[in-house]
């Protein structure tokens, strides 16, 4: 059995979650697939996962794994893991992953295998994982006894590409006895630049700007485009550093890694660093003047010319519609 | 600041690379032998050691062997032994090679290494022999007590761009030690500043120094037999340039491929790192590189000024080694055992002292007489005029390095009195010598643009901190491009440095996460108006195979 680890808070499924049922699709083969979900009251967000073609969705219903701690996270699942005894446990690559999964692996003493982009099924399992900042992938199985903890790199999997099953899966309490005592961290208030910040990993649709933009004040006409696509804004590097935006909506190897349906380039080159954070995005438009910007090889379309020019007509276009 | 930690060390080593960790090692074996215990710590400003270690790189052995007579066994990652040197001069698309190798680059018996590993090896044995190591923390300030110097101070950790501290802030800590052994490296900030502070390198000629950029590359098995030694003079450079090009076969399919240049080019309009890119555009060196991949980035600048750039090596409470004092063989192409050997030396020389409680000046000073014994002097004095000889153009040099194996070094002082590397560079609108280097389109296979290069070196910096390179920007904004044509975006091999349009005119951008530590800016500039400081610890290169 596969145990898939969803992601949810306030009730909202977390997208990446989709994306490890895809990867857990992928290495199930004849497997069964089930999926456990932590949180206070997380029915809303189990419901909308029971659309997926799987065996069960567990809940561990418990105001103690919610806020998230790590502790509270931790003893849930080494006590779900025992009870529900998976092959492999997936899970998405996100920011809480990377701070419990670790732990939990130490605690069950498995061998973890952290950002895959992908899965080699077959008599031994492989996993593919990128080294050297994303130029080499390395092929790695894990050694010892099951359960092996995998988990997966955002956007290296289709959300929309997990199979959803004929009818919803059930949806069943896990009881899980936690020890409140033993959780050693509180969470307190988010902070205020955590409560303004984005989650570009979660937005479907981003509009990111580069130098081509030429002024802080032309941000404006990206905005705009950003508003009617019901897009994200986000920026490479540069307009960034010059405080055009903030810091949190950088995009590339020292911004976030974002993978949407639709992303927007304008007025950027395509410098390796920018590259790197949005290369996985499903369909990339870029509009650049420089008909040899590297950002056309990997454009899915590419519009050579004056951002200037053609945004306001996309945006015309669009609201059209 | 009243809640700043302190901690206090005998002996304090500042720099994790070759001639700190052999202080280090030094230090451990000592205390061993007397039976006495010393606290040694070492700090290094790489998040892991070896990290920020870049160079060719061929060791000579002779300083390990000495530390380690049984390296071989103790498993030093030694990537292979010289097998044969080739030397060739380059022009445009033609090649000679030289009939025979020149004596000084004759590396039979010295090994092919890369420095990070071989740093990484060396500070893996250094702890296991009890010596504190802490990575991830750099040096920012020299603590002082009148002249003696007493320590050093760490930066500060979370500190917003804007000066203020962020959630995650913590103090530096101070470090105090009974002596503190600067091995911080080519133009170290705390040699740098002992160096302003004191009179240590009053009366020295002053120190010269070298660009080098280098990329790892993997090709297909056959290009080059494991263990050759290949060198290059000539073509990018013309005869008034100082340097040449290098590549070293690591294994079969894995080639070192670098450019050294004198950081005394006189065209503002030359840039070392499109140089090389042409250089590995040259039929000699391409055809090697064909269907094959880079894989790794860098640069750093070494010391090439030689003996006569020396400053005082022993001051009341410190000593300094290696790079960061310029223990460096140019004629050779090689430092890494003289800064082994300088460690070595400075670890007997500080081991003592603590143990006979004096660690004054003139006890210290027995560093300097150390090394005039050993040889290290041997080996440097013959040589001490090459570089400098240098001015007088390729030829020039050369004939000069001849007669001075000859003369064993001797020559008239003056002859070959040299000025800093900076004051040499011509303004654009002076008469002088003029060798722009050609504008190259990188075609992302063979040749590489500056940015997508640094990609290669894995630099990661806090993005939210301060600047690190210090600029008095009133000169960039005013007259540096009618002047000098705005050489920090050329001698830069990281794209640190960007002029870009602003409505008031030309504007520098100064792209700080980019740098990969070189010291270039902090050296060549012609204004003297860059200061390099370290930025927050564990920030930097992360060089792998390097």
């Amino acid at each position: 059995m596969i145990l898939v680890v969803a992601e949810q808070q306030g009730g909202k499924l977390h997208r990446a979650s989709w994306e490890a049922v895809a990867a857990a699709q992928e290495l199930a083969g004849d497997r069964p697939i089930a999926a456990v979900i932590l949180g206070a009251g997380p029915a809303d967000a189990a419901a909308a996962l029971s659309a997926a073609a799987l065996s069960a969705v567990h809940v561990i219903d418990s105001p103690l794994v919610e806020p998230y701690t790590p502790d509270a996270y931790v003893d849930a699942l080494v006590k779900a893991i025992g009870e529900l005894r998976p092959d492999y446990v997936v899970l998405a690559h996100t920011y809480r992953t990377r701070d419990f999964a670790p732990k939990l692996a130490a605690r069950l003493d498995r061998a973890l295998v952290s950002d895959c982009v992908g899965i080699r099924p077959g008599s031994k399992t492989t996993f593919l994982r990128p080294v050297f900042q994303g130029k080499l992938v390395a092929e790695v199985a894990a050694e010892g006894e099951p359960p092996h903890l995998v988990s997966v790199q955002i956007g290296a999997y289709r959300g929309d590409n997990a199979k959803r099953g004929a009818a919803p899966a059930s949806v069943t309490p896990l009881h899980v006895a936690l020890d409140a005592s033993a959780i050693r961290q509180k969470a307190e208030e988010p902070f205020q630049e955590a409560r303004q910040a984005v989650d570009l990993s979660q937005a479907e649709r981003i509009v990111a700007v580069g130098r081509g933009i030429k002024a802080q004040e032309h941000l404006a006409v990206a905005e705009k485009l950003a508003s009617v696509l019901g897009a994200q804004l986000a920026a490479s590097r540069p307009i960034c550093d010059s405080g055009w935006l903030p810091m949190e909506r950088q995009i590339g190897s020292s911004g976030q890694t974002v993978a949407p349906k639709l992303y927007v380039a304008l007025g950027i080159s395509g410098a390796i660093q920018h590259v790197v954070g949005m290369k996985g995005s499903r369909t990339i438009v870029a509009i650049n003047k420089d008909a040899d910007a590297p950002i056309f090889e990997i454009a899915d379309y590419g519009i050579v010319g004056d951002l200037f020019e053609i945004v306001p007509a996309m945006i015309a276009e669009l609201e059209k519609r | 600041m009243s809640d700043r930690e302190s901690l206090d060390v005998d002996i304090l080593i500042v720099g994790g690379g070759p001639a700190g960790l052999s202080a280090a090692i030094r230090l451990a074996q000592l205390q061993k032998a007397v039976g006495t215990t010393l606290s040694v710590a070492v700090l290094e400003k790489a998040a892991e050691p070896g990290a920020h270690l870049l160079s060719g790189a061929v060791l000579d052995p002779r300083a390990l062997g000495e530390l380690m007579p049984d390296f071989a066994a103790k498993g030093a990652p030694l990537a292979s032994q010289v097998r044969e040197d080739r030397t060739y001069y380059l022009t445009q698309s033609g090649k000679i090679k030289f009939p025979i190798t020149p004596p000084p680059l004759r590396n039979h018996g010295n090994y092919i290494i890369s420095l990070q590993q071989f740093g990484r090896w060396l500070s893996g044995f250094a702890e296991a022999e009890g010596i504190d190591m802490f990575p991830g923390f750099a040096a920012t300030e020299l603590l002082m007590d009148g002249h003696r110097v007493v320590g050093v101070r760490t930066g500060d950790r979370g500190v917003d761009r804007h000066g203020q501290p962020r959630p995650t802030y913590e103090p530096g800590v101070d470090i105090r030690a009974k002596v503190t052994i600067l091995a911080d490296g080519v133009r170290g900030n705390l040699t740098k500043q002992l160096v302003r502070r004191s009179s240590i390198a009053v009366g020295n000629q002053p120190q010269l120094f070298a660009i080098g950029i280098k990329e790892l590359w993997d090709v297909p098995a056959g290009r080059l037999p494991t263990g050759t030694v290949m060198h290059t003079l000539g073509y990018p450079l013309d005869q008034r340039e100082f340097g040449g090009g290098f590549i070293y076969a690591m294994s079969e399919t894995r080639l070192s491929v670098g450019f050294v240049v004198g950081l005394d080019y006189e065209d503002p309009l030359f840039d070392p790192h499109v140089a090389f890119q042409h250089f590995k555009r040259h039929p000699l060196i391409a055809d090697l590189l064909a269907s094959g991949q880079m894989v790794r980035y860098g640069a750093k600048a070494l010391p090439e000024g030689g003996w006569l750039t020396l400053p005082e090596c022993a001051v009341d409470g410190a000593l300094i080694v290696g790079d960061a004092a310029g223990f460096l063989n140019s004629l050779r192409l090689k430092g890494i055992h003289l800064a082994m050997k300088t460690g070595m030396l400075a670890a007997e020389t500080a081991f003592e002292a603590v143990v006979a409680g004096d660690t004054s000046e003139p006890r210290l000073a027995g560093f300097d007489e150390r090394i005039r014994q050993s040889w290290v002097a041997a080996e440097l004095r013959p040589v001490q005029h090459v570089h400098q000889a240098f001015k007088y153009g390729l030829f020039g040099g050369m004939a000069f390095a001849g007669l001075q194996l000859l003369t064993k070094g001797w020559w008239i002082r003056q002859a070959v009195a040299s000025t800093p590397g900076h004051e040499r560079m011509h303004r654009r609108d002076a008469a002088g010598h003029r060798h722009a280097t050609p504008e190259l389109k990188p075609d992302r296979v063979l040749t590489f643009d500056k940015l997508t290069n640094v990609h290669f070196s894995g630099t990661r910096h806090e993005e939210d901190q301060p600047s690190h390179l210090l600029v008095h920007t009133e000169v960039c904004h005013s007259i540096c491009g009618h002047e000098y044509g705005y050489p920090c975006i050329r001698f830069c091999p990281a794209n640190v440095y960007e002029i870009v349009p602003a409505p008031d005119g030309p504007r520098l951008q100064i792209n700080a996460s980019n740098c990969v530590h070189c010291k270039t800016c902090d050296i060549m500039d012609p204004y003297q108006v860059i200061t390099w400081v370290p930025p927050e610890g564990g920030g930097g290169p992360r060089y792998e195979g390097m």
